[in-house]
């Protein structure tokens, strides 16, 4: 028989039909088993879910997190409602988390190079290679070991463990606060990062600052923020002085366009303008100008035409910005000044002039302004070895650091965070023995010697006095929500400290435990018996138990009121601002800026941050160029056309290019964190890495790297792409009359 | 001619159809009103990986072997049984929705000591020590089972009888949780091999909700 097309199509149809229909009445058989599990512990009722405090490590901030566990397994993350910092709201980088647990691409056991590959060795014969290397090594100041900023009783055992062995530890951190740390010193003579009340503030003035997304502590700044705006009794303002349109600037009631570099500028003339005015306190601006009054900032009148060129704002609106941030009807009213306004030649001289505004209008020590966070309440926490270990290091250090012959990574991927001339690959390359602690296969790992896989932080125990804090005592504790997903993993405090018994370090007495678990169990005796704070017991496992379940302990009357001791006078030299050469063509100032979902790139491997919208382009996925319509318009250059981003040295990048009316015409902005070579199935070949781009300039006093004074050209390449993105094909416009964001040409 | 096959085909298209309509109608009673084969006694209970016997574990008094006499011991003296709480082990039954089976650690907890009298492992419990040493899960053939549609809790009926003056259907007042399960289970103390002996259909929830005056909304259980 025949068969025609037509019939082919009936029966196949009908048999598939079929086929689905039956299989469908079908129970399939695992319905009718059921599986006694090995071990059932005694808390877990199955179908039933506990709720367990912990600490999110997914960025330096360290959220507390509830973590919703069913049968054994985390499935939801939440903010933690009893913590002082974050007060239960969380980040989208908190609920990623899960995927960094259940990632396919982590490394389930201990992994040696041999050649360009890497095979699987045990936990003994790589800790007995590490130990023969280690214990070998002829000069032990020519040890390394590099971390994340490491707080806590991290900080200690890490802290402890170089001191013991006698080799160097430097932390790292992609866009390093180093000046920012300098400048709080300088200005308020404080160690710690101080805290900003936003929530009670009345006038926010905020230079660089993109604390709504990424700065130091977003989501306590984003929680004030919410009060500041709609908080029951007053409604604050918020004014931005930013070189980018970060999502920060969008939420502003004002966005002041600055010239990039010129913020300390503005900010020295606004302190002339409030002194000459008579709208200072008068003992402030008598300490802070010498004695000398508003003419010993003369060279930093409005009136002055270089200021206006620096900084891009003319003399009127200087005034303005002046008179309403010492208006006394405004106050509370408080500047903040980071990100890229400290991330200049001059970032010392503009965090100083910036910090220092709040002195002249009283703004600090007092409640909506800038208060200070005591010492963490542990002596054992508070030495300046264990604090030091919290300091990023800067640029210059790295780039003059001494070469290691053995060097420790743990957590970090310097190979990709730092710029070219930090030289940091070669460093690496340099090295005779590379160990990472890493769960990840990052570019750093992929040139270690051996990688040791770390618990995720949902596994392990730790942690954290976070800096800065909330104005008070606390200590925030990290435990294990669920066992180990891979029976290989180990945690980085309990390796280290095996490590250090067959070196004979005694690191065991020298912390007074041997274990991670202990040390913090010490830790919580020595709060119980201070008997204060949020959790008081009777015995010390009520205590235990207490903290367990709050996610830490806290002394909300534990504060520092020590205020400012002596107020240095202001630098009044005119700043020397310079940035690097563009190779040709017109030249742009190239800012970049953290990811909101993927930080500086240590999340770039988990695809729900990747696949979370930029706040401002709604772009996934990718990295792209901000540019004003209008320029890109001029250079004839449309929406995802690909354009060869080309810095000094000849470095180069292609991205693609996304106008937008709110870029400053003269101000290019790319995204950071993208571009890996590894770092598993979802990091890879996506985007690029804008930290390759930038000049090797460093602020003048702190070595802080200028990575917002390099300038780039653009050029056109002959291809392009239709970007990813969440919106649709509109340019963002104001849609109607009322334009909620002002947005100021710069003249 | 004509004629007969006409009637032949309305014989034979009838006789189709009436087939079809009692296939459809045996599956509709099948499905929505029998009382499952096995609670009627065909088939037996399913065969478990482990022949754990419920006799020896929860049940009272002196063992009795297939032949109905006590087990005695090689001493004469006869063995009796453990009486364990079903809670022991469905330790999730007035917890959760499900009653949950003990872990293999559970059964370890014992049987790393539990032998026979000449120091053997008791017979049996091979697949037991073989799951603990590999550490993996024990996989039981299901006994008990409701369709995806229905929700069962077994904590709130645990919560329901053992409240004062919330009697059994048997007419007792219920003091523990392990004196409820026996309602819907049978006496399960007693089955060397468990077997389901409710149809556990929802005519059977129903008339039990109505005498107790539980609601019988569908989203009580559908949901």
């Amino acid at each position: 028989m025949e068969v025609t097309r037509r019939q082919f199509l009936k029966w196949s149809g009908v048999s598939a039909i079929g086929a689905v229909a039956f299989n469908g009445c079908l129970i399939p058989e695992q319905e009718f088993q059921i599986e006694s599990p090995v071990n059932l512990p005694e808390d877990l009722v199955s179908g039933i879910d506990n709720w367990y405090a912990t600490l999110c490590r997914q960025d330096p901030e360290g959220c507390s997190i509830i973590v919703r566990v069913v049968e054994g397994r985390a499935k939801k993350v939440e903010g933690n409602p009893d913590y002082p910092t974050n007060q239960g709201k969380h980040h989208a980088r908190s609920e990623a988390g899960l995927q960094a647990l259940y990632h396919p691409d982590r490394i389930s056991q201990p992994l040696l190079r041999e050649g360009d590959a890497h095979v699987p060795i045990s936990w003994d014969e790589a800790r007995r290679r590490i130990v023969e290397r280690m214990g070998g090594l002829a000069d032990r100041s020519r040890f390394l070991l590099v971390t994340q900023p490491l707080r806590g009783h991290q900080a200690l055992l890490a802290s402890e463990f170089t001191k013991a062995y006698g080799g160097r530890s430097m932390a790292f951190e992609t866009l390093e606060q180093v000046t920012l740390r300098r400048a709080v010193m300088d200005v308020f003579g404080q160690e710690r990062l101080p805290v900003f009340d936003i929530e009670r503030c009345n006038y926010l003035l905020s230079f660089g600052a993109d604390f709504l997304s990424t700065w130091l502590s977003p989501v306590k700044y984003s929680r004030g923020y919410g009060e500041l705006r709609q908080g029951g009794g007053h409604r604050g303002l918020h004014v931005q002085v930013d070189s980018r349109f970060s999502m920060t600037a969008a939420n502003a009631d004002e966005w002041v366009p600055v010239r990039p570099g010129g913020e300390g500028v503005l900010a020295m003339s606004m302190a002339y303008v409030i002194i000459r005015d008579g709208m200072a306190d008068p003992a402030a601006a008598d300490a802070l100008t010498g004695g000398g009054g508003h003419e010993a900032l003369a060279a930093f009148s409005p009136d002055n035409a270089q200021v206006q060129d620096v900084t891009g704002v003319n003399a009127g609106r200087i005034a303005e910005l002046a008179h309403a941030f010492a208006d006394p009807g405004n106050r509370p009213s408080m500047a903040i000044g980071g990100g890229s306004a400290g991330a200049h030649t001059s970032g010392l001289f503009n965090l100083r002039a910036i910090y220092s505004l709040n002195l002249l209008v009283g703004s600090v020590n007092t409640p909506g302004g800038i208060e200070f966070n005591p010492a963490p309440p542990l002596r054992e926490l508070a030495t300046n070895d264990v604090m030091a270990m919290g300091v990023p290091a800067s640029f210059r250090e790295w780039r003059e650091m001494d070469r290691p012959q053995v060097l420790m990574v743990r957590g970090v991927n310097p190979v990709h965070g730092l710029p070219p001339d930090a030289n940091f690959r070669a460093a690496v390359e340099g090295a005779e023995f590379v160990v990472a602690f890493s769960g990840f296969m990052d570019e750093t790992a992929a040139m270690a010697d051996i990688v040791l896989p770390e618990h995720n932080y949902l596994e392990d125990w730790g942690d954290d006095v976070p800096d800065p804090g909330p104005g008070y005592e606390v200590i925030g504790l990290q435990q294990p929500v669920v066992a180990p997903f891979h029976g290989g993993t180990r945690g980085f405090g309990d390796e280290l400290l095996a490590i250090a018994r067959d070196l004979g370090l005694d690191l065991d007495n020298r912390v007074g435990a041997s274990t991670v678990k202990d040390l913090l169990r010490r830790g919580a005796e020595q709060l119980w018996q201070m008997d204060r704070g949020s959790i008081r017991a009777s015995n010390f496992d009520g205590f235990w138990n207490g903290v367990l379940q709050r996610g830490g302990w806290w002394d909300a009357s534990a504060r520092d009121s020590s205020g400012v001791r002596d107020i240095k006078p202001l630098d009044t030299a005119w700043p020397d601002i310079s940035f690097s050469e563009a190779p040709g063509g017109r030249a742009f100032n190239l800012i970049p800026f953290l990811s909101n979902s993927i930080g500086d790139g240590n999340l770039a491997h988990l695809p729900w941050l990747q696949a979370t919208p930029d706040p401002i382009t709604t772009i996934v996925w990718h990295t792209w160029l901000e540019m004003n319509t209008r320029t890109a318009d001029e250079m004839g250059l449309q929406k995802g056309d690909i354009v060869v981003v080309t810095a000094a040295g000849g470095r180069s990048v292609e991205a693609p290019v996304y106008p937008h009316p709110a870029v400053p015409p003269d101000t290019v902005s790319m995204p950071i964190g993208q571009g890996h070579t590894a770092f598993g199935q979802y990091a890879e070949g996506v985007g690029v890495n804008t930290m390759s781009l930038l000049a090797a300039l460093s602020d003048g006093a702190t070595g802080g790297l200028a990575w917002a004074a390099t300038k780039v050209s653009v050029s056109k390449a002959d291809r392009s792409i239709d970007i990813p993105r969440f919106e649709g094909n509109q340019f963002a416009e104001e849609v109607d009359e009322q334009a909620i964001i002002k947005i100021t040409k710069p003249e | 001619m004509l004629k007969i096959a006409a009637l032949t085909a309305l014989l034979g298209g009838l006789a189709a159809g009436g087939l079809v309509t009692l296939i459809v109608v045996v599956f509709l009673m099948r499905a929505w009103w029998s009382t499952p084969f096995e609670v009627m006694g065909f088939g037996g209970p399913p065969e478990q990986p482990i022949p754990f016997p419920h006799t020896v574990h929860a049940g009272v008094g002196d063992l009795l072997g297939e032949d109905g006499n006590p087990v005695m011991y090689a001493d004469g003296q006869p063995k009796t049984a453990l009486g364990l709480d079903c809670t022991y082990c469905h330790r999730n039954v007035d917890k959760g929705a499900s009653a949950s089976v003990p872990p293999v650690e559970q059964c370890i907890f014992c049987h790393k000591v539990v032998e026979d009298s000449e120091g053997n492992p008791l017979p049996g419990l091979a697949n037991l020590v073989t799951a603990w040493e590999n550490k993996e899960p024990v996989v039981w053939e299901r006994v008990h089972r409701l369709p995806d549609s229905v929700r069962f809790v077994h904590e709130a009926h645990i919560r329901y009888f053992t409240q004062q003056g919330n009697l059994l259907p048997s007419g007792e007042q219920a003091m523990f949780a392990a004196n409820v399960c026996a309602t819907c289970h049978g006496d399960v103390a007693a089955m060397a091999e468990v077997k389901q002996v409710r149809s556990l259909k929802m005519g059977d929830c129903l008339d039990c909700h109505r005498d107790y005056g539980a609601p019988t909304d569908c989203t009580t259980c559908h949901y």
